[in-house]
């Protein structure tokens, strides 16, 4: 492939988009008000799963699907939420990678519901392809159009193009909306629940509800994130919704700068970057090996460039250096 | 004897497993009053002040604030009542800055509501002004004006204490339990505090309820002290009498010792 193959890099901006709305679940619930969640992928899971069975088994209409989605991950957060967090921070850690897991499992194993290990498409059995997306790909349709009749973006317009213009305005939206609230004097009462929640309870501060607070939101962001994956991707499978998947949004807050909020979309777009740009590192002497262990190669560099990064900026790209060091 | 109680603690109990650290525990402070509570490690003083400040749930007996029974209530639901509390090992949010680890406590700030920062935007920079306003005053008083744009995890141990001390202020209470102010503090700062201290009362009435193992300063400040050993309140009284106290000077020094109280006894 090209390096320069604009649908390609369309295709890699529209994930780091969907990653920016995800990640930014995860920088409420662990970088603003320290609740360690491992298991944030489990949000994006319920929501799309939820979605697609409801579109598929009951033909709901798409914008309840998908309501009914975001409802079932805050539910989720909050039967994962209630009776951990009460409890020491290492262990919501523990309870959040096993709900992750659960929830895997269970799209892994009920196959008349949610088509097993092949995922959507299996939904209704083997004789019959099901498809949870042609709602959505009618919304689409329009905004391709228009940007086939304006003459600039002609070129790039396509199905990938509309998505790249929704997920990127919801996710700055979003992003301008919590970068407000960060700043505001709840954000400062998240802030000092990180920092120490006994302090924060002596001075009034009602730790339990604001912990509740971030969880919810987190849930909704995660699974509206699910949501555009899955319907960018056009179907979903359990091997989709990994630990891994979690993993990548700690990385892209690492990545960033763990406390600044505007440093999501940077580490989701280098990240995005690192990860698909190394598909291009074909040349010789990585040019010896074939690509399906280029395929593999290319996990070692992301991760050998990580380290890299991390040893000559451990704050992360817009971090300070100085709060690493305060105890 | 002793106006209406503002705290009244009445046959509290509390263990740990096996040990009992509060034992069938009843005492009074009265509004406005500096109150000492001493006594020698393992005491349970600072395990009754978890006990008051709602960090702990005691097992029997009842805990009043100003009529109100409050045992078992969260600690946040105490603090917006007007009883708050430091700890021993002052706890200041070390990635916030000083003025940030003051302004947390300004009280009624809508701002704290979720999305309040959407919907009432101006109404909650007008309260904000007024903390930061409050927040800038006491840290003048406090006198850590100077560190107010550092991170508070800058500070040294003493400063640390002073912060905590600000910061609980700021939510302007009626009644204060401080654990140890004095303890690991530098000589001059701990003069300072006891000043603080002095003049909280005398010019808020703000009670004040204090747990310090430096003799010659509890004693100093306290017009009342209540002494408590393994469990248990063993004495109470004006600070010469329990000077005086048999069973108080047994529990400091052991068994039949003659001496008096120690002038000053550090905690390691």
């Amino acid at each position: 492939m090209e390096i320069f193959n604009l649908p390609f890099w369309i295709f890699v901006a529209v994930i780091a988009g969907i990653y920016t709305i995800f990640a930014l679940g995860l920088y409420l619930q662990y970088a603003l008000a320290g609740l360690p969640n491992f298991g944030h992928v489990a949000f994006a899971a319920l929501a799309a799963y939820t979605m697609a069975i409801l579109i598929i088994h009951l033909n709901v209409p798409m914008p309840v699907a998908a309501i009914a989605g975001l409802l079932v991950a805050v539910l989720f957060s909050l039967v994962l939420g209630i009776p951990s967090l009460r409890l020491r921070a290492d262990y919501l850690a523990i309870a959040t990678v096993a709900g992750g897991e659960i929830v895997r499992y269970l799209a892994l194993n009920m196959q008349g519901l949610t088509g097993g290990p092949i995922g959507s498409i299996g939904m209704l059995g083997p004789s019959q392809l099901a498809q949870y997306n042609q709602s959505w790909d009618a919304l689409l349709r329009p905004i391709v159009a228009a940007l086939e009749r304006n003459p600039v973006l002609a070129p790039a317009a396509s199905r990938d193009f509309a998505m790249l213009l929704i997920v990127w305005v919801t996710a700055l939206i979003l992003l301008v909306v919590f970068w407000l609230m960060v700043r505001s004097p709840w954000g400062r009462m998240m802030r000092a629940i990180r920092e120490d929640e006994d302090a924060a309870a002596a001075v009034g501060k009602n730790v339990f509800r604001a912990k509740l607070q971030v969880l919810i939101l987190g849930a909704l962001l995660g699974g509206l994130a699910g949501l555009f994956l899955a319907w960018q991707i056009g179907i979903i499978t359990p091997d989709d919704y990994q630990p891994t998947f979690t993993f990548y949004a700690y990385l892209i807050l690492i990545l960033g700068g763990t406390t600044r909020i505007w440093a999501i979309p940077v580490g989701a777009l280098l990240f995005g970057l690192l990860y698909s740009g190394t598909r291009f590192l074909n040349f010789y002497p990585l040019s010896l090996f074939d690509s399906g262990d280029r395929a593999y190669l290319r996990l070692i560099l992301v991760g050998l460039l990580l380290i890299l990064l991390m040893a000559i900026r451990p704050q992360g790209l817009l971090g300070n250096r100085r709060e690493l060091l305060l105890r | 004897m002793m106006a209406e109680p503002i705290l009244s603690i009445a046959g509290v109990s509390k263990r740990f497993g096996g040990v009992v650290a509060v034992n069938e525990a009843s005492f009074d402070v009265a509004p406005g009053s500096i109150t000492g509570l001493i006594g020698p490690n393992g005491a349970g003083k600072t395990t009754m002040f978890n006990l008051i400040s709602g960090f702990l749930r005691p097992e029997r007996g009842v805990i009043h604030f100003d009529g109100w029974r409050c045992d078992g209530r969260p600690p946040h639901a105490l603090a917006s009542v007007g009883l708050v509390r430091t700890f021993q090992i002052p706890r200041v949010l070390t990635r916030m800055t000083v003025l940030e680890n003051m302004m947390l406590a300004g009280m009624d700030q809508p701002g704290e509501q979720l999305g309040a920062a959407l919907y009432q935007p101006r109404h909650l920079a007008r309260r904000e002004r007024e903390i930061r306003d409050q927040a800038r005053e006491l840290l003048e008083v406090i006198r850590l004006s100077r560190l107010a744009n550092d991170y508070a995890g800058t500070l040294s141990g003493g400063q640390r204490k002073l912060l905590e001390f600000g910061r609980i202020l700021m939510t302007e209470p009626r009644m204060i339990l401080l654990d140890e102010p004095m303890a690991g503090v530098a000589p001059a700062l701990a003069l300072q505090l006891l000043d603080h201290i002095i003049a909280l009362r005398a010019i808020r009435g703000t009670t004040i309820l204090v747990i310090e193992h430096d003799m010659e300063a509890v004693m100093a400040i306290s017009d009342r002290i209540i002494v408590m050993d393994e469990g248990s309140v063993i004495a109470e009284g004006l600070p010469e009498e329990i000077q005086r106290n048999e069973r108080v000077i047994e529990a400091y020094l052991g068994t039949h010792a003659q001496a008096p109280v120690p002038a000053a006894t550090a905690e390691p």
